[in-house]
């Protein structure tokens, strides 16, 4: 195993994944250097988050290995996956609890000592605006873009090194999404890793270092944002890379006329 | 639109089954078509007593009405429902007709049907003009018992989004649980029936039931009253009709609002008693903070113990205490059966326990606990109020033998089935507004149910040996034996479950999102699943269910039943075979039943073996590169930047 101190933050070596006839997944290799903000794009069905979730150990891989700062998330997954925090896309919290609540109970399961665990659920509320009148709503009664917002509280609690979130800005409020992005920013400003997921392209440019491109289960183009998109936008050259055609164009005749 | 409907509900449910499910669908169906020919054979036999055959057949179309109310509880939503077309501008008139065409198609529905023949048969014993009638009877009896179910289902559904409405949704439910499974008093009590006949107020009551209009409508045929025939017709169409309003009008979007349940204060959120140290305190403080404020868990709360007592309530019209007792256990041990979808309960929020690394041995055990807490000190209290109401000293070591025994079991028992054979269903969250929406437990409830009596068993053995030794301290040995027990089972089940639970999360995880479990072609380098009835054919498992039910049969109704009484020397033959034949003849016939009884449970376990992975395979857990496709070297296409 390669020195700690030397791995890259998240390494994905050959991960593949078939569900019944469909190839999820297809031998996906990664690397998300440290301390890099990297972006994951790819159209609707390409293995995002299939990908993701074999990532960090939320689904068991057909084949390859993942490794969190060398770490495998297969073999080792207790001291793997106290490195990492995890935003999965649309999944279900202990819904019952408030905010707050839910907080503090991972705190105390992640072992942080009562006043550390009451001063950052604390601080997280704030910042994610879940405190005040929210206080006392149950997680069940959140918005889609509060789910976001106490998810990504959730991923942060621990102080990990590397984050890695699924679409994590997905129905949130552009003045919360100015203030998760701003957390982010500073969280690999400080030398963290961030490895998200999105279909939207400009916010990809905006925040990302280092993205990929995936289309039906492999991994089409990766490194350094404008060596990826050249001298054209990150769209146009996503859509070259993804091999279609843009459609709408034609057809539909009864919805023109 | 009644064909598109239709078409569609056959692609989901063609879409929806597994083997395993068709397997129980299968044994389900066959015990359908029993009842139904047992229903029809009714109508053929001649009593003694006149208005007997009529009244035992209003009975018997109240309890497939019953059955049709009930049945939605345990097995979820109907396959389409209004919720699914509320964005189409279909009006709901229409749209009800389509649903309601959309539900007679199903088996269930053409074994209802054959039932219902019943009525053509008693009307051809009257005369060829009570034939004719009865055929839109049985058309109208039909329409009535599916459209009751339908309204009945969305009124639960209503009442359920709240926790008090939980409390009335359990009690009606387990009311009608309960009144069902006394069905077998007519099956088996007819010879005393024969004799005496309903009471005169219990046939009143029967008759005046719409499920029952259709056999007065035809027996008044039969007497050549044109008035009487008419009359409970067009009043049974009336309700029809009525109900199919009610229903469409009930089909749009949902109007009432779901009352809110609100947490604790900043203060407050975080507790930190000495119960609450620790891990396992943190996720048994969540455990009972989600009992207390998920009305569907308020539903699972009152429905163990409002069974029991209901079920406690009905022999005292026949004039039996001896169950007065066993009330606390009954509780826990229906507790038990409907509390074992915990996991499958919180959905895909197993991935935050999966994140957490090693708390998978702390979230089974809180869970236990948490169930314990709620259902533990409930059921203890019943029993000691159901042994001061019987007031005879001799039952209490079986009563608190058998309520101990049910808890330690089912704490065990639940831990694990929930993990193993889990049921999944939406996530809470989407279905918050229809908390009727779940996956089909029914099966799983019926194997908690075989599972927690079979834990209960060694106890009361050992209180049988005791009275029939005629040892007060071997009886007494029971409640320490039903301890130990308890205890074993709750530890070593509990472990087991955290075992899966850490080996299997990811699969489980999966099962969850998809609904289905991970198909066989994904699982290479492991054994498919996580329990045999992932992987047992249909066949197997049809096998296996019936040889479970005859366990049960043999053994519970058939076999210890007529011995606790027997032992307890009461004169009461009730509806016990055993104790109808000649004295000398009662104990075989009890030994027989019970070694009926235990037998099927022998040949349920060897099939379970036999389907079940060997114990010698390697670990499921080992390296997933060890899968049959070698990573190729590279794949991906390195980076083009530009082009």
């Amino acid at each position: 195993m390669r020195s700690p101190t030397t791995a890259p933050a998240l390494r994905l070596d050959g991960l593949a994944k078939t569900f019944g006839e469909k190839i999820a997944v297809d031998h996906v290799e990664l690397t998300v250097p440290r301390g890099s903000f990297y972006g994951l794009v790819g159209p609707n069905g390409a293995g995002k988050t299939t990908a993701l979730s074999m990532a960090v150990g939320l689904l068991r891989p057909d084949a390859g290995r993942a490794l969190v700062d060398g770490v495998d998330v297969w073999q080792e997954p207790l001291r793997a996956r106290r490195l990492m925090g995890v935003l999965p896309d649309g999944l279900a919290m202990p819904e019952r609890l408030t905010g707050r609540e839910l907080l503090t109970y991972l705190g105390q399961l992640h072992g942080l000592s009562a006043g550390e665990a009451d001063r950052r659920a604390d601080e997280l509320l704030a910042v994610m605006e879940l405190d005040g009148s929210a206080e006392r709503t149950l997680v069940v009664d959140y918005s889609t873009g509060m789910r976001k917002k106490i998810g990504l509280a959730t991923a942060l609690l621990h102080a990990p090194r590397l984050l890695v979130l699924d679409e994590p800005l997905e129905a949130v409020d552009p003045v919360s999404a100015a203030t998760i992005k701003t957390i982010l920013k500073r969280f690999v400003g400080h030398g963290g890793s961030v490895l998200l997921s999105s279909h939207v392209m400009a916010l990809v440019e905006e925040l990302c270092d280092t993205v990929a491109v995936m289309a039906r289960g492999r991994v089409v183009a990766e490194g350094p944002l404008g060596a990826v998109r050249g001298d054209r936008s990150l769209e146009e050259t996503f859509v070259g890379l993804v091999g279609v055609t843009v459609g709408g164009g034609e057809g539909l005749s009864w919805l023109a006329s | 639109m009644v064909g598109v409907l239709i078409q569609m509900k056959l692609a989901v449910l063609r879409h929806s089954t597994t083997d395993a499910k068709r397997a129980l669908n299968g044994l389900g169906y066959s015990a359908g078509i029993c009842l139904a020919v047992a229903t029809l054979v009714l109508a053929f036999l001649d009593f003694s007593h006149p208005r007997l055959l009529m009244d035992l057949l209003a009975v018997t179309f109240a309890l497939w009405a019953l059955g049709w109310m009930a049945g939605p509880i345990f097995a979820g939503e109907p396959p389409l429902n209004g919720e699914h077309f509320h964005r189409q501008p279909v009006p709901r008139r229409t749209l009800a007709t389509g649903l309601l065409a959309a539900a007679l198609v199903a088996v269930t529905t053409a074994i209802t049907l054959l039932a219902f023949c019943a009525l053509v048969v008693f009307a051809a014993r009257l005369s060829w003009v009570a034939v004719v009638v009865s055929v839109p009877a049985v058309v109208l009896l039909l329409l009535l018992v599916v459209l009751l179910s339908r309204v009945v289902t969305l009124l639960f559904r209503m009442l359920s989004k709240s926790r008090l409405g939980g409390v009335v949704t359990a009690t009606v439910t387990a009311a009608m649980v309960s009144l069902a499974s006394f069905s077998w008093i007519l099956v088996i009590g007819v010879s005393l029936l024969l004799e005496y006949g309903f009471p005169p107020a219990f046939s009143t009551v029967v008759r005046a039931l719409p499920s029952s209009w259709s056999l007065i409508a035809v027996e008044a045929a039969g007497r050549g009253d044109w008035a009487g025939t008419a009359g409970p017709l067009l009043a049974l169409a009336v309700v029809v009709a009525a109900l199919f309003l009610a229903w469409s009008a009930l089909l749009g979007p949902q109007r009432m609002d779901r009352p809110v349940v609100r947490g604790s204060s900043a203060r407050r959120a975080a507790r930190r008693g000495p119960l609450f140290q620790g891990d396992q305190g943190a996720i048994y403080l969540k455990e009972l903070r989600t009992w207390w404020r998920d009305p569907v868990r308020t539903q699972a709360i009152v429905m163990g113990p409002a069974f029991a007592v209901i079920t406690a309530l009905f022999p005292l019209i026949f004039g039996f205490t001896a169950f007065l007792p066993f009330v606390g256990a009954a509780g826990a041990l229906m507790a038990a059966a409907t509390c074992a979808n915990s996991y499958g309960q919180d959905g895909t929020a197993l991935w935050l326990t999966l994140t957490v690394p090693g708390k998978e041995k702390a979230d089974v055990r809180a869970r236990q606990l948490a169930w314990l807490t709620v259902f533990g000190p409930l059921t203890l209290a019943l029993t000691l109020a159901g042994c001061l109401l019987h007031g005879d000293a001799t039952l209490v070591p079986w009563a608190l033998a058998a309520t101990l025994a049910a808890l330690g079991g089912g704490s065990g028992l639940l831990a694990w089935v929930s993990v193993t054979a889990l049921v999944p269903g939406p996530d809470p969250h989407k279905s918050k507004n229809s908390p009727m929406d779940h996956g089909d437990v029914t099966g799983q409830s019926f194997l908690m149910f075989f599972l927690v009596t079979l834990a209960i068993s060694p106890a009361l053995g050992v209180a049988w040996a005791g009275h029939a030794l005629d040892l007060p301290a071997l009886l007494w040995a029971s409640v320490p034996v039903a301890l130990l027990a308890g205890v074993l089972c709750h530890v070593a089940l509990g472990s087991a479950a955290a075992r899966t639970l850490r080996d299997k999360g990811p699969e489980l995880l999966h099962l969850m999102r998809s609904g289905k479990p991970a198909a066989a072609a994904e699982e290479t380098g492991e054994e498919a699943g996580t329990s045999p009835f992932e992987t047992m054919s249909g066949k197997h498992q049809a096998l296996m269910w019936s040889a479970m039910a005859v366990g049960v049969l043999g053994l519970f109704p058939q076999g210890l039943v007529p011995l606790g009484i027997k032992l307890s020397g009461s004169p009461a033959k009730v509806w016990f075979l055993a104790l109808h034949v000649p004295e000398p003849w009662q104990w075989p016939v009890i030994a027989v039943m019970v070694a009926i009884g235990l037998a099927g449970f022998w040949s349920a376990y060897l099939v379970y073996r036999a389907a079940a992975p060997s114990p010698s395979s390697p670990a499921p857990t080992a390296s997933p590169a060890s899968a049959s496709s070698p990573p190729t070297s590279v794949t991906s296409s390195p980076a083009s930047p530009g082009s």
